[in-house]
């Protein structure tokens, strides 16, 4: 234990947090990891496309590669970039939060509006081969659903990670497969958080009844093995390569976690002096779970939800490499693998690369998780 | 003790309830229930039914009955064991699932058995030696192990070990060689190993590396209680302090992590069946899927989560039984 007599700061809970978590080297590496793979795959199209970024013919000047972008590429390149500048103004867009909710809504509305009447330009030819007075071609120029003459080339300058049995770019196929391994762990978690959070926080807030019918609903779908469940949802309901549904049957399933934790912690926390006071002053049940409850039990959740993202992505890939998930010629790292099962006595390219592909995120993300774990536990606060 | 055992008994009742309902609910909500019931389902070709057999699922299911009525119908039937016929060759689903439970549980069961044998003394070496360069190694390993997905594993084994280009030591798939049944019967069983190690390596080592971490943690908390300090003032020798009063007090926590990687092994199965071709449960769940052969699927599912109620009930009064310090309500 250090000698020097303890410091008073004015230092916060998300602050003291951030430098736990910045000290723990596996989990900044971690957060790194995360971050420079949502950079990937937002910016996949543009590293791994058969159109050019700018073509010069005849003096004309243009950009086919923005004209090739399907509605989720879109998304992606607007929607990720938005969460950063959030984050970035998080400190003015809190105290303006009604405004800054409302530009947030308007944004996502104004985009979904314009894609849904916007239809690509679906350009089969590739800029590869073509002539112009200057192009400049993005730096694996294939596209993930491009079909060559190349079939099983193994990992070349080329053709960095091989190629498929249908000649398609191994390395364009995983860089376009990273957004929805991403997207389904993110937006599957976040169905997760949701429908945990609200089941738990109804159950450890009202306790009684509607706990014991809370737990009992947690225990029965703990019961069913994930994997499994989510597999006959699927197969029943055939909504294999469906992005969306997929994302749904994998949040409907995994709150369970989610919801055990924030009844634990609103248990804790309902009974203590704060909340007693918050209600002794006449606030409402939601302004007190919504103000009081919540904000104290954010840590843990954000743990929870962390390690849930791992699993999501995993279950994803399980899905794909099972034929229920996303199917070719949609690239999914799972899928590939799936593919890889045929040839995998010759074409281990097949089967490295996206397999190295899920373990990096699955373990960025868990160590992110374990860092978030050391740095909101009460219990290493001294140390 | 025993009002604990029967209160924890009493609490299944819902829960069953529960499992039953939902399962109920999938075949229910099924959009495949209109085609079956005008007689279609033929677009699949292989999956046309004959007339007896409609008949046979719609009574199954109670189809052409109230929900309710037709629920505590199939509750009875299941109850019975009866969990109707297959619609892909007319045999009766618990008999398909009884030729198959016993290869899914062997493996599953050993992997399970190997992953806590190994487990329990690298979780308890790196917790011995907290801190230092042993159990940062193992942790980092373990943390890798628990991230490689099992497929990926697989698939990677196969290549390396089981004929690709590389080694040849093992076989690729199946659980016997053609010519097995001249083998003799020690020739048989070697055989029969041989074909069994990479299915029970590719379930073992994410559960282990799980396990191992809650040894390792569950551990740590003994190794700081007082009655350690207790047991090394009176001068007992280290080896008896750590093996006969810390290991013994770090495993009972253990012995509901089982509870945990009980259902990943059951989805992992699906899985390494697929890959190695093994006529196991999974491997049945995944053809049954692609065939949309309901009453196995529903069986099967079934049967998965009365397996994993199971493993809780018997892991909530295992704990008691151990533990004379938990507090029975």
């Amino acid at each position: 234990m250090s000698t020097n007599p303890p410091v008073i700061t004015n230092e916060t809970y998300a602050h003291r947090v951030a430098r736990r978590f910045q000290a723990d080297a596996f989990a900044r590496n971690g957060l790194r990891m995360v971050i420079f793979l949502f950079i990937l795959a937002t910016l996949a199209p543009f590293l791994a496309n058969s159109h050019a970024l700018i073509r010069v013919t005849d003096g004309q000047t243009s950009f086919p590669i923005f004209l090739s972008l399907d509605p989720i590429e879109w998304r992606f390149l607007i929607y990720v970039p938005l969460g950063g500048v959030v984050y970035l103004l998080r400190r003015r867009l809190l105290t303006h939060w009604r405004i800054a909710l409302c530009l947030v809504v308007a944004v996502i509305a104004l985009v979904e509006i314009v894609l849904a009447y916007s239809h690509p330009i679906n350009d089969p030819t590739n800029d590869r081969d073509r002539a112009a007075s200057f192009k400049l071609l993005p730096p694996i120029p294939y596209s993930p659903i491009e079909t060559t003459r190349d079939q099983f080339a193994p990992p070349s300058w080329k053709h960095p990670c091989g190629t498929d049995s249908t000649g398609r770019d191994i390395a364009a196929r995983m860089l376009h497969g990273a957004r929805t391994s991403l997207s389904i762990g993110f937006v599957s978690q976040s169905i997760a958080l949701f429908i945990g959070i609200v089941l738990g926080g109804l159950a450890g807030y009202y306790r009684g009844w509607t706990d014991i019918a809370v737990c009992r609903f947690i225990e029965i779908m703990d019961c069913f093995p994930s994997l499994l469940l989510i597999l006959v949802i699927i197969g029943i309901f055939e909504s294999q390569n469906n992005m969306f549904v997929i994302m749904a049957v994998i949040g409907f399933t995994s709150w369970t976690g989610v919801a055990r934790l924030v009844r634990a912690e609103f248990l804790r926390l309902s009974v203590q002096p704060f909340t007693l006071a918050a209600q002794a002053i006449g606030a409402t049940d939601l302004r007190v779970i919504l103000r009081h409850l919540l904000p104290n039990s954010l840590g843990p959740i954000l743990v929870v939800g962390t390690f849930g993202v791992a699993s999501a992505i995993l279950i994803e890939s399980s899905l794909s490499f099972l034929g229920f998930g996303m199917q070719a010629p949609t690239p999914s790292w799972g899928d590939i693998l799936n593919e890889s099962r045929r040839y995998i006595d010759f074409a281990w390219w097949l089967a490295f690369f996206p397999g190295l592909a899920i373990l990096i995120t699955i373990m960025s993300y868990n160590f992110v998780g374990e860092g978030l774990r050391d740095a909101v536990d009460p219990r290493l606060r001294l140390k | 003790m025993t009002t604990y055992i029967l209160r924890r008994l009493l609490l299944i009742i819902p829960t069953l309830f529960g499992i039953t309902l939902l399962t109920f609910l999938l075949v229910r909500l099924a959009p495949g229930n209109a085609a079956l019931l005008k007689g279609g389902g033929g677009e699949g070709g292989g999956r046309a039914m004959t007339a007896e057999q409609r008949l046979a699922t719609i009574k199954l299911y109670g189809l052409d009955k109230p929900p309710l009525v037709a629920y505590v119908d199939w509750v009875g039937r299941i109850a019975r064991l009866d969990l109707g016929e297959s619609w892909i060759d007319h045999r009766s689903v618990t008999a398909k699932i009884g030729e198959r439970i016993g290869l899914t549980a062997s493996i599953a069961g050993s992997a399970l058995v190997l992953s806590y044998l190994i487990a329990i003394p690298l979780g308890v070496t790196a917790a011995l030696r907290r801190g230092q360069g042993i159990d940062r190694v193992l942790t980092f390993i373990l943390f890798l192990l628990y991230s490689i997905p099992n497929f990926a594993a697989a698939l990677l084994l196969i290549l390396f070990v089981a004929g690709g280009d590389y080694l040849n030591l093992l076989p690729m798939y199946g659980i016997n060689s053609i010519n097995a049944s001249e083998m003799g019967t020690w020739g048989w069983i070697w055989d029969r190993i041989l074909h069994m190690i990479l299915p029970v390596v590719c379930l073992t080592y994410a559960s282990l590396a799980s396990i191992s971490r809650y040894a390792r943690v569950s551990m740590l908390e003994v190794l700081g209680q007082d009655f350690l300090r207790t047991a090394r003032a009176k001068g007992l020798s280290e080896r008896v302090v750590i093996l006969r009063h810390a290991l013994r007090n770090a495993l009972i926590p253990l012995i509901t992590i089982f509870t945990l990687e009980l259902p990943v092994l059951i989805g992992g199965s699906v899985i390494i069946e697929t890959i190695f071709s093994l006529p196991g449960m999974g491997q049945l769940m995944l053809q049954s899927l692609e065939n949309r052969d309901n009453p196995t699927i529903m069986g099967i599912t079934v049967l998965a989560a009365l397996v994993t109620l199971g493993s809780y009930l018997i892991a909530d009064i295992l704990y008691v039984v151990v533990d004379p310090r938990m507090k029975y309500e």
